[in-house]
């Protein structure tokens, strides 16, 4: 299984350096971010680091409210239309999620997808079905 | 089971009479003090004798400014000789408000304690530690004499320093404790991190909460923390402190001591008694205090009679537990609000924290209520869905209790301090307030 991990955040200045400054004492690497932001006030903050469990360990205990939810992680190609190539897939394969992000892998072309939904082992066979290839932790988180 | 069980169970009629006659005795002793002795509708009373007790609403209302205005000695009607004590507020903000009390008083303010405690099941087998400050504060002497008078052994433990209050606890098998509800949290608290739970690691059955409003919900927390019953305890120092009125076993309001007290419930704005079972401001007048008789004092508590009777048998009515205080309520887009009604909603949600704030402020020339929550740690599951439905749930809950629409804004667990005391919960940013 493959994590994120998500803090809750309020919208004030040095929040997410709050974040930032726990991961890069323990040397966690962060591979991706995406912030999610309402007009409330707060917002979710949603990473994928080099080890999620420590992570949610550590920023707990700095009294920050995190959670790991589960991912799944496709690949695309680096090149113009790869997404679109991707989503199409997605699409066929009947999977409707609400949040998403990406992130280029290597200088090879690749570039991986993260889709955040609600059930993620109907999302996983689904895209299995279709020949996607989902892409496994070492590489996702980097180590 | 009574304390005294012919004046608790008294007949309405029979305790109206016992009311007139000592209220007659009052209004004589009253008008020795300087500030009453002077006002001619107290003397108009008193030449025409009183029919019924209704006839109270002839007597002028006393606030807690007349008693600021009379400071030193204007409310005083016995000879100074004779008094033996004083209590006074703080008085950080002008005159402090001071009550004076002879032997009779004090003697009739511990029968009162010890009649509450009892009410609750307090027994004089029972070990009672009472964790509140002496000295001019109430809660300490008032429910030392009281718990004395019943015959528990007693455990003057003041305020403050949690790990002493529990060693106390377990050294002597502390069976009853008093405190204010606020400060029950931090200790329950400290009990955990000594890695002691209060429901194995004590001998606690009975917590007795006062001097700080709370809701239903806040007691059952408290109850379930500490695994007792926890019984609300109801005064104010001008009426001498605790023991004015108390929850009995049955848990359901207040008995208000109606043979020490005269009891009014009115709109503080018309200034006429609401009907039955309606909320108003508590208006008290004594009956069995010589040194300082005060006649219809504006307590600005808000509460109402809980109508029926009791099922424990006394005929004192009850009070609903205190709703706010006519001086806390703040009015926004033309409704009336008391932050009680707030507490009480978010009390209710096991996903958001006990410490909340309401902030009143003006955005775009609109004014808004902002209630400021926190979402407890172990509800985030980084679900952006699950966060903005309870933001519209609790926006809905609050419009439907006080009729204005909130914003409701979810802050990070442990931003809100803590509460300290008698926290302030509200912040009024208002360009104009009202």
């Amino acid at each position: 299984m493959t994590y994120q991990i998500s803090i809750f955040l309020e919208n004030k200045l040095g929040r997410l350096e709050k974040v930032t400054a726990v991961l890069k004492d323990a040397q966690i690497n962060i591979r991706s971010i995406h912030l999610n932001h309402t007009a409330n006030g707060w917002g979710i903050l949603n990473l994928v680091v080099s080890n999620p469990e420590l992570a949610l360990e550590l920023l707990n205990q700095s009294g920050m409210s995190a959670a790991l939810r589960e991912i799944v992680v496709v690949k695309m190609a680096d090149t113009p239309g790869g997404l679109d190539e991707l989503l199409k897939c997605i699409a066929k394969a009947g999977v409707n999620f609400t949040n998403a992000y990406g992130r280029v892998v290597d200088d090879g072309g690749n570039a991986f997808f993260v889709i955040d939904i609600q059930d993620i082992p109907d999302a996983r066979a689904k895209l299995e079905n279709i020949g996607l290839e989902i892409i496994s932790n070492p590489l996702v988180y980097g180590v | 089971m009574y304390w005294e069980k012919e004046l608790e169970t008294l007949d309405r009629n029979a305790l109206e009479k016992l009311q007139l006659e000592r209220l007659t005795k009052s209004l004589r002793q009253a008008v020795n003090a300087p500030c009453y002795g002077q006002i001619p509708e107290i003397n108009n009373v008193i030449k025409s004798g009183l029919k019924s007790i209704e006839q109270i609403r002839e007597l002028p209302f006393t606030s807690k400014e007349d008693l600021r205005n009379g400071f030193p000695w204007g409310f005083l009607s016995a000879d100074k000789r004779e008094v033996v004590r004083l209590h006074s507020s703080s008085g950080t903000t002008g005159n402090p408000t001071v009550v004076y009390h002879n032997r009779h008083d004090l003697e009739s303010w511990a029968n009162l304690m010890a009649r509450s405690i009892f009410s609750a099941g307090v027994r004089d087998t029972d070990v009672f530690q009472n964790i509140c400050g002496y000295g001019l504060f109430t809660g300490g002497l008032g429910f030392q004499y009281g718990v004395e008078k019943l015959g528990c052994l007693s455990i003057p433990a003041g305020a403050g320093n949690s790990l002493r209050q529990i060693k106390l606890m377990r050294d002597f098998g502390t069976s009853v404790a008093h405190a204010i509800p606020s400060y029950l949290g931090r200790l329950f608290d400290v009990f955990k991190d000594e890695g002691l739970d209060p429901r194995k690691d004590t001998r606690l059955h009975t917590l007795v909460i006062g001097a700080e409003p709370h809701t239903e919900e806040h007691r059952q927390r408290i109850e379930e923390l500490f695994g007792v019953k926890a019984y609300n305890s109801f005064g104010l120092s001008e009426m001498n402190g605790p023991g004015v009125a108390f929850e009995c076993t049955e848990q359901d309001g207040l008995h208000i001591w109606e043979d020490a007290y005269v009891v009014e419930i009115i709109d503080p704005i018309t200034l006429q008694p609401v009907a039955m079972g309606e909320i108003g401001e508590l208006v008290m007048t004594t009956l069995d205090r010589q040194a300082m008789p005060l006649l219809r004092y504006r307590t600005r508590d808000l509460t109402r009679f809980i109508p029926g009777a009791c099922k424990c048998g006394r005929t004192h009515r009850r009070l609903d537990r205190i709703a706010g205080r006519s001086d806390d309520m703040f009015i926004i887009k033309g409704c009336n609000v008391f932050p009680m009604q707030i507490e009480g909603i978010l009390l209710k949600l096991p996903e958001v924290g006990d410490d909340y704030r309401i902030i009143l402020d003006t955005m775009d020339d609109q004014d808004e209520m902002i209630i400021e929550v926190e979402v407890k740690k172990e509800w985030f599951n980084g679900d952006l869905a699950f966060l903005n439905n309870l933001e519209r749930h609790i926006t809905r809950l609050v419009r439907d209790e006080v009729l204005v629409r909130p914003l409701i804004k979810l802050v990070e667990p442990g931003s809100i301090p803590k509460s300290e005391g008698k926290a302030v919960r509200v912040f009024d940013h208002r360009q104009n307030k009202i």
